[in-house]
C-alpha cells in the first residue's frame, strides 16, 4: 500500500510539474528587422493598424523551421528579411520600418494555430504563413479571423484566397505562381520549341502538381498539341518504374512530369534515360534545383524546368544575383528559385501599404493587392484578380540541365492563365 | 462507507484533474490556452481508447479511425452549405445541401463512430492478440484511404477549412468530463464487469457463460461513439482537418498515453493522456528551441516522438501497469492511509483492479 501511495504521489507530482512547465514554458520566437521609429506602435491585435501610426510594420511569421517545409519557408523568409532590411535602410514604408517575428509551427496543426495566435496577440499586423496551403490552414484562419492581411510567399495553387477560405479569404494572398499560369507558361515553352506531342506524368499526391499538368494539357491542346499518353502516379506508390516503361514505349516530342523532388522523380528520369530515351523531360518549379539529379551526366541531361529565378549564378536580373549573394553571406543558400517570392511578397506589401498611406488595415491592403496589375517586383511583374489571389503574369526563367549542369536559357511567359 | 459510494469517490480524481487542467488553462496566454484545449481533447480520445482496450485487454490500433470519422463528419456538416460547393465540388448533394450546428455535429460524430465501430466489430471482435491488432489496423487504413480519396464525402487529400471553432477550453473540459463519466459508468456496468472478467481469464469467463464477443462488441461500439465525439471536439478546436492529422502519429501518441498512464483504469487513461500530452507540447517547444531557466535547449527535429517512444518502452519494461499501476485512485483509501501512517492492517479489496502487475 505504501508503494501505491508513493506511486500516486509521484504521478501527481509529475503531472503538476508537467502542467507548470506547459503553462510557463515558452517557445522561442525571433525578431528581425530594425525598429527605429520614433513613436511606439499601439498594437491592436487584429485588423492591422491605421495610417497615423509610425511604429514598425509587424509581420508575424508562422512558418516551418524544422520539418519538410523548411526548405521552402526558410529561403523565402531569408530573402524577405534581406528585402525588408534594404527597404528599412531607405527609410521604410511610408516612414515605417518592417519587423519580422518568427515562430516555428513544426507543421503540427494545433501548434500552427497556437503559434499564429501568439503572433496576433503579440501585435502582428500582417500574417506570414507556410508555403503549403494545407499545412498553413490553421494559421491562415487565425490571421483571417483577426482581419489581418495573410500572405504566403510561395503557395502555388488557387486555394490561397476565397476559393478555400470563403469571404474571409479575400485577405489571403500568395506570391507563388498559380498552377494555371505555370501550366500555360509550360505550354508556351512547348510551342516555342516546336514540341507538338507530349507524354504527361502527373503526381497525384499534391494539388499543385495535378493542377499544373491539367492546366498545361488544356492550353497545350488549345495550341493544337497532342497528348500521346497520360500516366498518373502518386509519390511513393511504387508504380514509377512501370510509368517510365509506359512512357518509353509511347514516343513523343517531349515528356512533361509534374512532380516533387522526392524519390520518384530521380527514379523516373533514370528509368527513361537508362532505356536510351533522350526525349526532353520538362517540369514546373516543383522540380527545380540540382540536389535531386542523378549523378550520371548522361542521365541528368536534356531536362527543362520553369522557375522563379536561376540560382546557378546566371540569372538575367542583377538584383536577383545580388540577393542570392546576400543570402549566401547569411548562410541561407537557396536550393531552388522559389526563395525570390519572399522578397517579392515584401515588395507587394510595401506597395499596398504605401497606397494606403502607411496603414496596415487588412481589408484596405487586400483591396489594393487584389488590384495589382503587372506590379514590378524583384521577381518580375505580378498580378492578382478577385478569383486568383496567387500570382499570374510573371515571366518564368527556363533552366536547362545539360550533362548534369543546370543553366539559365531563356524567359517564357504564360500570356493568360489556362483553364483548370 | 458503502461500496457504491467508494466507486463514486473513485470517479472524482479523474474529473478533478480534468477540471484542474481547465482552470490552469484560463490563466495562460491565448496560444498556450489552445495547447491546453488540445490536451483536454487528447484526454477525451484516450478515454475512448480505454473504454475498449482497458476493459477488454485487446490492443486496438484502429480507434483513431473513429476519431477521423467523427472529425470529418462534424467538419463537413458544420461548414455553411453556401460555401461547400466551392470547397468540395464533388460532394453528394445531400451532404452539400445541409448544414447543422456544432452541437448537433457532435451527436452525429458519435453516432457515426458508433455505427462504423459496430459494423467493423461484428467480425473483428472474435479475434484476439496479434490478429486483433492487425485487423484493427486494417480498419484504420481503410477509413484513412476512404477519407483521403473519396471526394464525394469530404475534401479528400486537401485540408478542410472554414470549420466553426466552437471547442474552447471549457467545451473541451465538458467533453472530457462527459467521456470520463460514460467510461466510468460502463466499467461498473454488468457488461463492463463481465468484459473485465473475460480480460483476466477468458476460458473461465466462457465457462460461466459470458458471451465475450457480445461484450467486446458493445465496448468497441461505445469506444467508437466516444472516439467520434472526441474527433468532433478536435475538428471544432483547430477549425481545420486533414486526413494525416488523424492517422498514424495520433494512433501512436494516444496509445502511448494509455500505456504510460496505465491501460487498466480510467485514472490511468486520464493521467497518461494529460502527462504525455503536456510532455509532447513541451518537447515540441524544445525542438523549436526554448529556454529552461538559464539553459537554452534546442532538441533535434523528431526528438519528441523518439523520447515519447523511449518513455513508453521504459514504462512497459519497468512498470507494465503504467505509472498509476492501472488502479483507480480512491481518495478515501489514500487519505485514510495518510492519516493512519504506515498501518499494519491489510488494504481493502479494490473493485475492478487487474490482478497482474
Amino acid at each position: 500500500m505504501k508503494s501505491a501511495m508513493t506511486r500516486t504521489a509521484v504521478a501527481l507530482a509529475v503531472l503538476v510539474g508537467a502542467l507548470g512547465l506547459a503553462a510557463c514554458g515558452g517557445g522561442s520566437s525571433s525578431t528581425t528587422g530594425s525598429n527605429t521609429g520614433s513613436e511606439t506602435s499601439e498594437t491592436s491585435g487584429g485588423g492591422g493598424e491605421t495610417a497615423s501610426n509610425k511604429g514598425p510594420i509587424k509581420i508575424g511569421a508562422a512558418i516551418d523551421e524544422t520539418n519538410l517545409m523548411k526548405f521552402f519557408d526558410g529561403p523565402a523568409l531569408a530573402a524577405a528579411e534581406i528585402e525588408a532590411e534594404k527597404i528599412n535602410k531607405e527609410g521604410g514604408v511610408d516612414g515605417r520600418k518592417i519587423e519580422f517575428t518568427v515562430e516555428n509551427t513544426q507543421l503540427e496543426p494545433a501548434k500552427t494555430k497556437s503559434v499564429a495566435e501568439n503572433e496576433v496577440n503579440g501585435g502582428a499586423e500582417i500574417m506570414w504563413v507556410t508555403c503549403d496551403v494545407d499545412w498553413a490552414t490553421p494559421s491562415i484562419q487565425v490571421g483571417l479571423k483577426a482581419g489581418l492581411l495573410t500572405v504566403s510567399p510561395c503557395i502555388g495553387t488557387d486555394q490561397m484566397g476565397p476559393k478555400r477560405f470563403g469571404s474571409e479569404g479575400e485577405l489571403a494572398f500568395s506570391y507563388g505562381n498559380v498552377a494555371q499560369d505555370e501550366g500555360a507558361a509550360l505550354a508556351a515553352l512547348f510551342k516555342k520549341h516546336g514540341w507538338k506531342t507530349v507524354d504527361i506524368v502527373p503526381d497525384q499526391s499534391i494539388a499543385f502538381t495535378q493542377n499544373v499538368c491539367e492546366s498545361f494539357k488544356n492550353r497545350f491542346e488549345e495550341n493544337g498539341g497532342k497528348v500521346v499518353v497520360e500516366e498518373k502516379f502518386t509519390e511513393g506508390d511504387g508504380t514509377i518504374g512501370s510509368v517510365a516503361n509506359h512512357v518509353n514505349s509511347s514516343p513523343a516530342d517531349a515528356i512533361l512530369i509534374c512532380a516533387t523532388t522526392q524519390n520518384d522523380l530521380p527514379t523516373f528520369v533514370s528509368g527513361v534515360r537508362s532505356a536510351g530515351n533522350q526525349t526532353p523531360i520538362v517540369g514546373p518549379w516543383s522540380i527545380d534545383g540540382s540536389f535531386w539529379l542523378p549523378k550520371s551526366p548522361k542521365i541528368s541531361n536534356n531536362i527543362w524546368v520553369t522557375t522563379y529565378a536561376s540560382i546557378y549564378g546566371d540569372d538575367p536580373n542583377p538584383e536577383v544575383r545580388e540577393l542570392i549573394s546576400e543570402m549566401d553571406k547569411k548562410g541561407a543558400e537557396p536550393a531552388t528559385g522559389g526563395f525570390v517570392t519572399g522578397a517579392s511578397a515584401i515588395d507587394g506589401i510595401k506597395a499596398a501599404v504605401e497606397e494606403n498611406e502607411g496603414s496596415t488595415e487588412g481589408k484596405a491592403l487586400a483591396e489594393s493587392m487584389v488590384n495589382f496589375k503587372d506590379l514590378p517586383t524583384i521577381s518580375g511583374e505580378i498580378s492578382f484578380s478577385p478569383e486568383l489571389h496567387t500570382v499570374f503574369g510573371r515571366e518564368y526563367r527556363v533552366i536547362e540541365i545539360k550533362d548534369g549542369k543546370p543553366h539559365y536559357v531563356e524567359m517564357v511567359k504564360a500570356g493568360t492563365p489556362a483553364e483548370l | 462507507m458503502s461500496a457504491a459510494r467508494e466507486k463514486v469517490l473513485q470517479l472524482l480524481p479523474p474529473l478533478l484533474l480534468i477540471v484542474l487542467i481547465g482552470l490552469v488553462g484560463t490563466t495562460v496566454s491565448a496560444g498556450t490556452k489552445t495547447e491546453f484545449t488540445g490536451v483536454l481533447v487528447n484526454i477525451a480520445i484516450v478515454i475512448a481508447l480505454y473504454v475498449f482496450i482497458g476493459n477488454s485487454g485487446v490492443i486496438s490500433f484502429g480507434q483513431i479511425a473513429f476519431v477521423a470519422i467523427g472529425a470529418f463528419a462534424a467538419g463537413v456538416m458544420t461548414i455553411p452549405s453556401e460555401v461547400k460547393p466551392t470547397l468540395m465540388p464533388e460532394l453528394f448533394p445531400f451532404i452539400a445541401n445541409h448544414s447543422i450546428s456544432s452541437f448537433e455535429s457532435l451527436i452525429l460524430a458519435s453516432l457515426l463512430g458508433a455505427f462504423i465501430a459496430f459494423v467493423a466489430g461484428i467480425a473483428l471482435m472474435r479475434l484476439n492478440g496479434l490478429a486483433a491488432g492487425i485487423a484493427t489496423f486494417a480498419v484504420l487504413e481503410i477509413v484513412h484511404n476512404v477519407l483521403r480519396f473519396w471526394e464525394k464525402i469530404g475534401p479528400g487529400a486537401k485540408s478542410l477549412a472554414l470549420i466553426p471553432e466552437t471547442t474552447g477550453l471549457w467545451e473541451a473540459v465538458l467533453g472530457a468530463l462527459f467521456c470520463a463519466v460514460i467510461a466510468f459508468l460502463y466499467q461498473h456496468s454488468r457488461s463492463g464487469r463481465l468484459l473485465r472478467a473475460a480480460r483476466e481469464d477468458a476460458p473461465a469467463a466462457r465457462a460461466i457463460g459470458v458471451n465475450i464477443h457480445l461484450h467486446r462488441l458493445f465496448a468497441f461500439t461505445l469506444s467508437g461513439a466516444l472516439a467520434g465525439l472526441a474527433g468532433g471536439l478536435l475538428v471544432h478546436q483547430i477549425g481545420s482537418i486533414t486526413t494525416e492529422q488523424v492517422f498514424l502519429q495520433l494512433t501512436f501518441i494516444t496509445l502511448a498515453m494509455l500505456v504510460v498512464g496505465g491501460m487498466g483504469s480510467l485514472w490511468g487513461a486520464v493521467v497518461g493522456g494529460a502527462l504525455v500530452s503536456f510532455l509532447n507540447v513541451y518537447l515540441l517547444k524544445l525542438e523549436a528551441g526554448a529556454s529552461v531557466g538559464p539553459i537554452h535547449i534546442d532538441l533535434p527535429n523528431g526528438s519528441t516522438l523518439l523520447i515519447i517512444g523511449v518513455v513508453m518502452a521504459s514504462i512497459v519494461i519497468l512498470r507494465p501497469q503504467g505509472i498509476t499501476g492501472s488502479r483507480e485512485l480512491s481518495p478515501r483509501r489514500w487519505l485514510g492511509r495518510r492519516r493512519r501512517g504506515a498501518s499494519t492492517s491489510p488494504p481493502p479489496p479494490v473493485a475492478d483492479a487487474p490482478k497482474a502487475g
